[in-house]
């Protein structure tokens, strides 16, 4: 027996070892499941949508994300993500996947649904996410617990980018969360609604830009909704905006009043400003766009495809010396808007905008803001204040007759530039437009050279009488002067055409030589495109 | 859940902005028997393109990186390769993609396609084609995907999710759990502890 006690020793220990080895990977341990957590360093109240729908920009804005790794050699079952954040979202399932095999990595973001009280939220705060991670057959010692603190933002805090600071490379990274700059566009504020219908009902006296889709009537909207800041004196003033550090990131933070803050406090910065005009001209229908340049933010809307924009802190202030009417203010807008589209031609990063339907269409949508009788009541006070001003003249039928060029304008000699072996001149191809003298068309049949003789003294004018012919044939025309040098796009139901040209005086008049191609064509051909620009003389 | 074809057009990124003709860009996706996926991008551009696109990523890898892991936020990449040609103006870039499909509460994989009735072509049992046509580039871009699925994947089905978008279903055994020493040692010692007891006792 005594023989026999070793080898049987032996044989236990094996059994023993065979079986531990059966039972230790059955339950898989909490030290073999990997876990790499990626935060978020800050949430903002005001763009709680944002980070609640994961398709919002790809799914940029997610509170954190995890990457669970089973290391055992057991399969885990119904492996269950929880996350909480006490105070604001109670425990909730982020994922169950019923099973992990060994090797397999679960990636899983959270996108955190906050109540839309969180747009109450007037303090900053430093909050907790707890994690909790579990599978079937789990003892409560081995349930994977993990944790970790970020910041919430007061309601009114924008932080411009969330970009690390060791990756910022390009001042776009630093502006990086513009686009959010959506959510403060408060359409559906009640307060907002009722301050605009006051508009258009007393400031405009009815209107019907979406109706008509007519950018004039546009433009007198946009100048209403100036005429009843400036009438209720309303004024530019300043609010508190810092860099800060917050953890990784480091960034300009700005406190951006809401619309219905900027109408009853009466008093806006220019992105406040851009918001407000946003927020009324979405509401009425019109698409809103908001203007970025260095320093500085301004509102104007999207029609027909071309951009329109007004200077909305025209109203300074007395305090501040100047008042502009809302014509002025009008065309330092457009003036601006002007050197915003060239510089970004140029390839300036510091000139951009954002579309704010284009932003909502991606999942950047507004906050949530509940109706408030006291600030009704400040609305109605302001309304009161609209009486007497200049009135927003109603738009008058526009001028059917178009300036005709005396005939004998046109030179013979006939094009002043060179042509490209194998294109098509075509001479007057246009009845309808006696204006063009020629067209030289390449052999693919897009890139187009088109002469204009006009009766004008300088080009300002020129263009001018090409808009005119070009809209009475359903086209709009927006365009850049330097000097003598033009470019510009040609909107029609074909498309965008993008084209340059030189303003050349001629006898009695100005010849306006363009050369360009569909925008799709355009980069493709720039090199025969540049090439006849500069042979223009 | 995260979506196949979100991802593979976020890869359309590689496609430099700017350049108009139309271009193709072919992308294969191999997903392992885990759930994670290898990811090749290749496409040969014309000379404007290729400077363009060298410009900005080519001769700044880092910068395509890091707006490749910016454009696609949710997911865990890894193990970036660039292969550039020079001479051919074309490149390959691969990298890993870790949890693309996961398994549901059924026990069933699942990889979404994010499209409303996708026109999947079938090229072998596990091997799918779908074409598609970023409108964001103005029908300028044309990728075709090519989606693998683990050879050991059974019952295929392209099934439609709670919102109407085309989900690959199908069945997959755990790969082999590999070398258990504790099991094979514990195997070991019976095998000797009982011959040596049965020795012993046959010679008694």
């Amino acid at each position: 027996m005594k023989k026999l006690a070793i080898p049987l020793t032996i044989s236990v220990i094996g059994i023993a070892l065979t079986a531990f080895s059966f039972i230790s990977s059955s339950r898989g341990s909490a030290e073999d499941v990997d876990i790499v957590i990626e935060k978020a360093e800050f949430i903002m109240p005001a763009a709680h949508h944002v980070y609640a729908n994961p398709d919002a920009l790809d799914g940029k804005y997610y509170l954190f994300k995890a990457k669970i790794t089973n290391n055992s050699s057991k399969t885990l079952e119904d492996v269950t993500v929880k996350y909480r954040i006490p105070n604001y979202i109670d425990w909730t399932e982020l994922t169950v996947s019923g099973e992990m095999f060994p090797g397999q990595t679960l990636a899983v973001p959270c996108y955190p649904k906050f109540d839309s009280d969180i747009t109450e939220k007037t303090t900053e705060s430093m909050e907790k996410v707890d994690i909790e991670i579990t599978w079937d057959g789990i003892e409560d010692d081995d349930i994977i617990e993990e944790d970790f603190d970020f910041r919430i933002t007061n309601r009114n805090e924008f932080v411009y980018t969330g970009v690390k600071k060791e990756e910022i490379l390009t001042y776009s990274d630093i502006y990086d969360n513009n686009p959010l700059v959506a959510c403060f566009v408060t359409t559906n504020d009640p307060i907002v609604k009722y301050y605009t219908q006051n508009i258009q009902e007393k400031i405009l006296k009815g209107e019907a830009a979406t109706v008509s889709r007519k950018p004039e009537d546009a433009v007198r909207f946009l100048k209403g909704i100036y005429e009843a800041t400036r009438r209720s004196h309303m004024v530019y003033s300043g609010t508190k905006g810092v860099p800060k550090s917050l953890d990784d990131v480091q960034s300009m933070v700005q406190q951006v009043r809401l619309p219905r803050e900027v109408i009853t406090g009466n008093t806006g910065l220019c992105i406040e400003l851009s918001c407000l005009y946003a927020s009324i001209l979405s509401g009425a229908g019109i698409d809103p766009i908001i203007y970025f340049s260095p320093g500085h933010a301004y509102p104007g809307f999207k029609m027909n495809g071309q951009y329109y924009a007004i200077e909305a802190t025209g109203i300074g202030g007395e305090g501040l010396g100047s008042i502009a009417s809302a014509e002025q203010a009008f065309m330092t807008g457009q003036k601006q808007l002007d050197t915003l589209f060239t510089m970004s031609r140029q390839g300036d990063p510091r000139f951009t905008f954002v579309d704010i339907n284009y932003a909502n269409a991606n999942g950047i949508t507004e906050m949530n803001l509940k109706d408030n009788d006291f600030m009704r009541k400040k609305v109605d006070d302001i309304v009161a204040s609209w009486s007497g001003g200049q009135d927003i003249q109603p738009n008058t039928p526009r001028n059917p007759s178009i300036r005709i060029p005396e005939p004998g304008l046109r030179t013979g000699n006939a094009l002043s530039f060179s042509i490209p072996t194998g294109w098509q001149t075509m001479m007057h191809p246009a009845p309808q437009i006696p204006i063009v003298t020629a067209q030289v068309v390449a052999p693919d049949q897009m890139t187009t050279v088109t002469i204009y003789d006009i009766p004008a003294s300088n080009a300002q004018q020129g263009m001018a009488t090409v808009n005119q012919y070009l809209s009475s044939l359903g086209m709009q025309v927006q365009y850049q002067i330097n000097g003598n040098a033009l470019a510009g796009q040609t909107y029609s139901v074909n498309g965008t055409f993008n084209w340059i040209g030189k303003a050349i005086r001629r006898q009695g008049g100005i010849r306006i030589v363009a050369v360009g191609a569909p925008d799709y064509m355009y980069n493709q051909n720039s090199g025969i495109i540049n090439q006849v620009y500069n042979s223009i003389r | 859940m995260k979506s196949i074809v979100k991802f593979i057009v976020c890869l359309s990124l590689l496609f430099s902005i700017g350049a108009h003709s139309q271009s193709q860009q072919k992308i294969e996706m191999k997903i392992d028997e885990i759930g994670n996926a290898k990811i090749s991008v290749s496409m040969t551009m014309n000379a404007q393109q290729w400077q363009l696109w060298n410009s900005n990523y080519g001769n700044n890898q880092s910068a395509l990186k890091r707006d490749m892991e910016r454009s696609m936020p949710a997911y865990f990449l890894d193990d970036f390769k660039l292969e550039k040609d020079d001479m051919n103006r074309s490149f390959n870039l691969s990298l890993n993609a870790y949890g693309v499909c996961e398994i549901n509460k059924r026990g069933k994989w699942i990889v979404d396609t994010d499209q409303k009735d996708a026109q999947l072509t079938e090229l072998t049992e596990t091997k799918y084609m779908l074409v598609s046509s970023p409108p964001e580039y103005g029908g300028q871009l044309q990728q075709t995907f090519i989606i693998e699925l683990p050879e050991n994947a059974k019952k295929i089905k392209t099934e439609k999710n709670a919102y109407g978008k085309s989900v690959f279903e199908f069945d997959m055994d755990p790969p082999s759990s590999g070398f258990n020493l504790m099991r094979w040692a514990g195997i070991l010692l019976i095998v000797v502890g009982g011959g040596w007891a049965g020795k012993t006792v046959i010679k008694t």
